[in-house]
């Protein structure tokens, strides 16, 4: 049984909505450049939101505050994503988010303040636990009831997509918005320079000269529904979630293994789940970070689960930068965007293939050919690996 | 749902200490963490480098495993309100004041999921990992996520729930004027669910659900009762936290007043200290005075810890 898709939101470096994002897709737009918004010395590559804090909450008429930013895009990509549906006692409505940050984008600079003892603002640390960030998107929307945050490091968003459908298969929910989000923060841009795969340069993931990520923010959100809720909503049903699986590499708190265990499972899994075979998948939206231990376990893996006859695949994080916890969630409104237009996205930034894999990604924008299943790869922190599988609408 | 291991870290004497509900006495204000001897169950090697929520979380999830004579779980979930605040603070500290090369360490354990992914690494568990963080309800989702697998067939689950405290949570306390009369603690309390009744089974968890940004408490109370085909006066054992009662005020919330005065009614706040995930400990509660009194059969856990959260849980025994 497969879960219907009918809502899609996006806020990310590349555009403000869906529409924006798919134009700067087609386009070949990366919105990847240096700082603008967020207040870190030195002359980083980032994928910000091109809006500052009280531009995005302008633009949302959010009333109350302390916000943070990583609850400001959410709003506004879950807003999108909810669209014009109402709240009805005949369907048990959920949310699911993801984050990795929460409130840091905030804590942050009390933390700063309280160091230098210069008048730290206590009252922001009220939005600085994740599950706040979540409470204010539900809020704003009227969401009561099943309010849930998952936070698994880059996998989350796809872990949020993953338990909105099996909340849905078990008949606990009708709708679920799921989703993630993250905004760019001064902690993590450290933290990934710290482990020395924050890259000066472009990222480019799955070319033999890659040297680690560059960090992005955003948000994005899926409205999943039953057929129940679809009957009563009306609502077109835009692509189908097929098959997921989430599971441990065990292997190392932050690299993942060189066989690409967990990856293999989470991929193998995911496409039983959906009752196809490797055969069937005609695109994959893969993690490509960027990184040298990432992008070689995710080659591994795809070699493990497709061999050398492998499907086109691409990373599309060359246009958003690597946004953590909304980056499962961001990515698969990509992947519905490719089913709906029969569209494959180009890898940004690849010019020779990595020597012990030799896996050669898609790196034109391609509209010729039929889109009909697509796999997306979110692997994590702490050996989190989740895949998803979307499939074309066919009932 | 079958409980068939618990294991607490806290305040109070609740490791290996089966029957610890009998002799426990409402937290003193001056209450430490008891630690365990960590090295028993985690590599000298790595405990170095784990904060106290890894350690107290590695281990209890261990103890369980033991307990139920059992390698490998079918998964491993994890809920945690605030997640590794020691090492988050660490790093801020850290990238704010140190110029040049940065230790990468606090940062890599500063994630909500180290917890979760720590065990996996400890046991080499390759199976479902998660990490739930949903203010004082995190554990509760955790525990539905683990009932949505054992209906997927999974089975014999790792599912447990971790805070730490740290000094600025008294600070920041302070200047929001949410200072409670009792202690700010730690705790990390774990179980392994499994589908079926087994000659190791502790009690059995009926029911959980979860109310975020809740209006009616008593409403959803009724509801959550009348679904489960209960009376109030069907129910053996109250455990509770309220927001407004955290003081020990000796006020005892309209919700609470309506239940039986058969009922035993207890603020299990007041045993093991105010941290966003105390839940956990209160199921544990539950199951060890169920052990020790057959009289106790269906226990209701009331968790209103935060004014805009309502988690309900129910426990039987497994003669009822």
């Amino acid at each position: 049984m497969a879960v219907r898709i009918t809502g899609i939101g996006i806020i990310s470096a590349i555009g403000l909505n869906v529409a924006e994002n798919l134009f700067s897709l087609e386009n070949g737009k990366s919105g990847i450049g240096r700082i603008q918004y967020l207040d870190q010395e030195g002359a980083y590559l980032v994928g910000e939101v091109k809006c500052s804090n009280e531009e995005l909450i302008n633009r949302l008429h959010v009333k109350s505050r302390p916000v943070s930013r990583t609850s400001l895009l959410g709003l506004a990509a879950a807003r999108e994503a909810w669209g014009g549906n109402k709240l009805s006692a005949k369907l048990r409505t959920g949310i699911i988010s993801a984050t990795s940050v929460g409130g840091m984008d905030q804590t942050e600079h009390f933390y700063r303040n309280y160091l230098g003892h210069t008048n730290p603002d206590f009252q922001v640390l009220k939005c600085h636990d994740s599950g706040n960030t979540t409470e204010r998107i539900a809020a704003e929307l009227g969401i009561s009831g099943y309010i849930n945050t998952l936070s698994t490091a880059c996998s989350s968003g796809a872990n949020a997509i993953m338990l909105g459908a099996r909340l849905i298969e078990q008949g606990k929910l009708d709708r679920v918005l799921v989703g993630g989000t993250d905004a760019l923060t001064q902690f993590t841009l450290n933290g990934f320079r710290s482990l020395m795969i924050y890259d000066d340069q472009w990222c480019r993931p799955f070319d033999e000269s890659r040297s680690g990520l560059n960090l992005g923010e955003g948000a994005a959100f899926l409205l999943l529904e039953n057929d129940k809720s679809v009957e009563l909503s009306g609502n077109e049903t835009l692509a189908c979630l097929s098959g997921w699986a989430n599971a441990a590499d065990a292997y190392h708190q932050t690299a993942s293994s060189p066989d690409g265990r967990g990856a293999t499972l989470a991929i193998q899994n995911a496409i039983e789940v959906s009752g196809l075979s490797a055969l069937d998948i005609s695109y994959i939206n893969a993690h490509g970070t960027g990184t040298k231990n990432n992008d070689l376990s995710e080659s591994v893996a795809l070699l493990n689960v497709f061999g050398d006859n492998y499907p086109d695949f691409s990373s599309t994080k060359p246009f958003t930068g690597h946004t953590l916890a909304a980056a499962g969630a961001i990515e698969a409104v990509f992947s519905v965007l490719a089913i709906q237009n029969n569209f494959i996205f180009p890898n940004l930034n690849y010019s020779q293939a990595i020597l012990e894999t030799g896996l050669v990604p898609s790196t034109e924008f391609q509209t010729d050919q039929p889109v009909t299943s697509v796999l997306s790869n979110s692997f994590g922190f702490g050996g989190n690996n989740s895949s998803l599988v979307f499939t074309v609408n066919i009932s | 749902m079958y409980i068939t291991a618990a294991s607490t870290i806290s305040h109070q004497p609740t490791f290996k200490n089966a029957g610890f509900s009998k002799s426990i006495e409402p937290l003193q204000n001056n209450s430490e963490l008891i630690i365990p001897n960590f090295k028993e169950y985690i590599d000298a090697g790595l405990l170095r480098r784990m904060s106290k929520i890894l350690r107290m979380s590695v281990t209890a999830a261990k103890d369980c495993l033991k307990q139920a004579a059992i390698d490998q779980p079918g998964a491993i979930i994890v809920g945690t309100g605030l997640g590794c605040l020691q090492d988050t603070e660490k790093f801020l500290n850290n990238f704010l004041t140190i110029e040049g090369l940065l230790p990468p360490t606090s940062f890599i354990q500063s994630t909500h999921n180290t917890i979760a992914g720590q065990i996996s690494l400890s046991i080499g568990n390759h199976g479902y990992n998660m990490t739930h963080t949903q203010n004082t309800l995190s554990f509760e989702y955790a525990l539905i996520d683990a009932g949505l697998l054992l209906g997927e067939g999974n089975d014999n689950i790792i599912v447990g729930a971790a805070d730490e405290y740290i000094e600025l949570l008294s600070i920041i306390g302070e200047h929001l004027h949410v200072k409670s009369e009792v202690n700010l603690t730690s705790g990390a309390s774990f179980f392994l669910v499994s589908k079926e009744q087994s000659v190791k089974s502790l009690a059995r968890i009926k029911d959980i659900e979860t109310v975020g940004l809740v209006e009616d408490i008593e409403e959803s109370i009724e509801n959550f009762l009348t679904n489960n085909t209960l009376q109030k006066s069907e129910i053996d054992m109250v455990l509770y936290s309220d927001f407004y009662d955290i003081k020990d005020s000796g006020q005892v919330a309209d919700f609470i007043q309506r239940f039986d005065v058969s009922s035993e009614v207890l603020n299990y706040t007041n045993l093991i200290g105010v941290y966003p995930s105390n839940s956990a400990f209160a199921i544990h509660y539950a199951v060890d005075r169920i052990q020790d009194n057959n009289k106790i059969k269906t226990v209701l856990i009331i968790n209103r810890l935060n004014k805009i959260n309502l988690g309900l849980t129910l426990i039987e025994s497994l003669e009822a």
